[in-house]
C-alpha cells in the first residue's frame, strides 16, 4: 500500500482518478492548486487506486494523504 | 660491494611491493565482493594515465608494525584532463581504512598543505571506518581536528571534492560537510556523525550505517550528498566531470572547451516545451538542454529540493552555473531547502569565477504557517545574500513568472544583473492579481452589490498591468526577447561582462544568515 501525500499546502483543483482505476508510474492522479500554479500529483509507482481521500475544492495540508494506491 | 648495493635497492623494492599490495589478496577480494574497487583502482580511474605520483608509500602505522601498509591511506597528485589535482584516498583493505596518526598527521596533512601551496584541487576518496580508535581513544584527542580548519582555509580558494565510496563515520563526516561537491555511491557509501555502533551506545537507537546515512538519506532528504551514482567508476567519472567546469583555484578562469556548438544558433523547440499558460507545469531542464551547448549539462543535487534546478553547463564553450526554477516540482515555488541549495551553489560559482545564468519562472516564496516555523525568512535570506554578493557575470532571463521576493533572489534588477531580459509571456509583479485584489480592494469588493463580478473586474484591471512591456517601457529590464534568441543573449551577456569589476567597502566578512 502506498500513500500519496501533498507536497505543499494548496487546494484540490481536479481529481483525475477514482477508486479501482489502474495507474502506471508517473500517471497524473490529481492536480493541486497553490501559489498560482497547477501542481500535478503523480503516482509514485504502478498500482490500483484504493482510495481517493479528498474532493475538488478541498484545502489540503503538507503531508496530508490524498490517494492510497495498492 | 655490488651485492650490498643490490641488496639495499632490493629491500626498497620489496617494501614498495608490500605496500602496493594494500591489505593483501583476501581483503582485496572482500572489497571486490562488496562491489567496491580498491583504492589503487580508484586512483587509476581518477587520474590521466601514468600521471599519478605517490607520496608516503612507505608509511607504516605509528608503531612501525607491518599491519598497516601506507598506514591505510594513499596520497599524492596526478592530472585530471591535463591539470594537477591532489588526492587523499582511504584504503578499506587496511584496518578498514581507519585514520591513523601517521596517515592523518603526516600524509593527509601534507597533501592539504601542498594542494593549497600550489593552488590545486583536492579530492578525498572516502572509504573509512573513521578514527583508529585504538590510537585515538583518550585525551590525546586534544591535539586532533585541525584538518577541518585547513578545509575552511581552502574553502573558496581551491575546489574540494569528497567522493563517498564507502563508510565515513563520526567526525570525519565533516570532510564532505565542508566540501564543494559530494557524490555518493548508492548502496555502499554512508556518512553519519555517529556510526551505528556509537549510536547504539549513546542513545539506544538500533539502526544500520546504510539506513542512517546512505545516499537514499543524504541525496534525497538531508541535502548533504550531491549526486547519487551507481558504481565506484561512475563516482570517479562524476568527480572528473565536476572538476572540468572549475578552475584549479580562485585566481584562475574556468577552462574553456570548444564544444563546436555555434554561439549564435537560434534555440529551437521552446514553443513545444514551455506552455504560455503560466499556471501549467513543464520540465525546465528541457529548456536548459535546448539553450546551452549540446551535452554540456551537469546537474548538481538533482534529487533534493527539486523545485529548483542548479548545475553547470557550457555557453559557447565557457562554463556557466545555472539557477533555474522548476515548475514541474511544487510549481517551482521557493522553499527553505530550495533557497539553501541555490545559495550554496551560487556562492561556489562566485568563489570560482563561474558566471551565473538565472532562468526565472517563479511564483514566489512559499507562504503560510508551516514554512514560517521552518524559518523560511532565514533560509530565503541566504539566497538573497548569495545573489547580492556574487560579482561574477550574471545574466537573468525572465521566462514566465517573476513574483515577489522570488524575483529578487533570482537576480532581479536590484541585484546588479549584467543583462536582464524577459520573454513576451513574462509576468513581473509583487504578487498575482487575485492576491493583490484581496489586499488592495477588499473593502470595495465587500461593499459591492455583486462582489464576485467586482472582484473579477478588478482582477482583470490589475492583470493588464502585469506585462513585460511595462518593465521594458521603463527600461527596468534591458529587453524583451524572442525565446529563440535566448542562447545568443546569454553568451553575449557573459562576454560583455568579462572585465567586470565591482568594488565594495572593506570588511572582514559579511554576516550571511546561515
Amino acid at each position: 500500500m502506498t500513500e500519496v501525500k501533498a507536497e505543499l499546502v494548496g487546494s484540490v483543483w481536479k481529481v483525475k482518478t477514482a477508486p479501482g482505476a489502474q495507474v502506471a508510474e508517473e500517471d497524473e492522479l490529481l492536480i493541486l492548486e497553490s501559489m498560482k500554479m497547477e501542481i500535478p500529483v503523480t503516482a509514485p509507482c504502478a498500482g490500483t487506486v484504493k482510495e481517493v481521500r479528498v474532493k475538488e475544492g478541498e484545502v489540503v495540508k503538507e503531508g496530508q494523504v490524498l490517494v492510497v494506491l495498492e | 660491494m655490488g651485492d650490498e648495493y643490490s641488496d639495499r635497492v632490493g629491500e626498497l623494492h620489496a617494501r614498495r611491493k608490500k605496500n602496493l599490495a594494500m591489505g593483501g589478496e583476501e581483503k582485496i577480494a572482500k572489497q571486490h565482493e562488496r562491489g567496491k574497487l580498491t583504492v589503487r583502482e580508484r586512483i587509476d580511474l581518477l587520474f590521466d594515465k601514468d600521471t599519478f605520483v605517490e607520496l608516503g608509500l612507505l608509511a607504516k602505522d605509528r608503531d612501525g608494525s607491518d599491519n598497516a601498509p601506507a598506514d591505510g591511506v594513499v596520497t599524492g597528485h596526478g592530472e585530471v584532463d591535463g591539470r594537477q589535482a591532489w588526492v587523499i584516498a582511504y584504503d578499506f583493505t587496511v584496518m578498514a581504512g581507519s585514520m591513523g596518526a601517521v596517515g592523518e598527521q603526516f600524509k593527509a596533512a601534507r597533501v592539504r598543505e601542498l594542494a593549497l601551496r600550489y593552488r590545486k584541487p583536492i579530492v578525498w576518496l572516502l572509504d573509512s571506518a573513521g578514527a583508529r580508535i585504538q590510537e585515538a581513544a583518550g585525551s590525546t584527542f586534544a591535539g586532533t581536528g585541525w584538518l577541518f580548519a585547513d578545509q575552511v582555509v581552502m574553502s573558496g580558494v581551491i575546489p574540494q571534492v569528497a567522493a563517498m565510496l564507502g563508510p565515513c563515520a563520526a567526525g570525519t563526516a565533516y570532510i564532505p560537510g565542508l566540501a564543494d561537491f559530494v557524490p555518493m555511491v548508492k548502496g555502499t557509501s554512508s556518512m553519519a556523525l555517529g556510526g551505528a555502533r556509537l549510536v547504539k551506545a549513546a542513545t539506544g537507537e538500533d539502526v544500520t550505517d546504510h539506513d542512517m546515512g546512505g545516499s537514499q538519506v543524504h541525496c534525497y532528504e538531508s541535502g548533504v550528498g550531491d549526486n547519487e551514482v551507481e558504481t565506484d567508476a561512475d563516482c570517479i567519472a562524476t568527480v572528473r566531470r565536476f572538476l572540468s567546469y572549475l578552475p584549479s583555484s580562485n585566481t584562475e578562469a574556468p577552462p574553456f572547451v570548444d564544444t563546436g556548438d555555434a554561439a549564435d544558433r537560434p534555440v529551437e523547440g521552446l514553443d513545444k516545451i514551455v506552455p504560455v499558460n503560466p499556471r501549467s507545469a513543464y520540465d525546465v531542464r528541457k529548456v536548459v538542454k535546448a539553450v546551452f551547448d549540446r551535452d554540456s549539462w551537469f546537474e548538481i543535487k538533482r534529487t533534493w529540493a527539486k523545485n529548483i534546478v542548479v548545475g553547470f553547463a557550457r555557453a559557447g564553450g565557457h562554463a556557466v552555473g545555472i539557477v533555474a526554477n522548476q515548475p514541474l516540482q511544487k510549481g517551482g515555488v521557493l522553499d527553505s531547502d530550495a533557497a539553501d541549495k541555490a545559495a550554496r551553489f551560487i556562492r561556489m560559482c562566485d568563489a570560482f569565477n563561474v558566471p551565473l545564468v538565472y532562468l526565472m519562472d517563479v511564483p514566489g516564496f512559499m507562504v503560510g504557517s508551516q514554512v514560517e516555523k521552518e524559518g523560511i525568512i532565514r533560509h530565503g535570506a541566504k539566497m538573497l545574500y548569495a545573489t547580492s554578493e556574487a560579482t561574477v557575470p550574471k545574466v537573468t532571463v525572465i521566462m514566465r513568472k517573476a513574483y515577489g521576493a522570488g524575483y529578487y533572489v533570482m537576480n532581479g534588477k536590484g541585484y546588479q544583473p549584467d543583462v536582464i531580459v524577459a520573454w513576451p509571456f513574462a509576468e513581473i509583479s509583487v504578487m498575482g492579481p487575485e492576491g493583490a485584489v484581496n489586499i488592495i480592494f477588499n473593502k470595495q469588493v465587500e461593499a459591492s452589490d455583486n462582489p464576485e463580478a467586482t472582484r473579477a473586474q478588478l482582477v482583470e484591471t490589475i492583470r493588464a498591468q502585469i506585462n513585460p512591456y511595462l518593465a521594458a517601457g521603463w527600461a527596468m529590464i534591458d529587453d524583451v526577447i524572442d525565446p529563440a534568441e535566448t542562447r545568443r543573449v546569454i553568451i553575449k551577456g557573459i562576454a560583455q561582462a568579462r572585465d567586470k569589476r565591482i568594488d565594495r567597502p572593506w570588511r572582514k566578512h559579511g554576516n550571511i544568515p546561515v
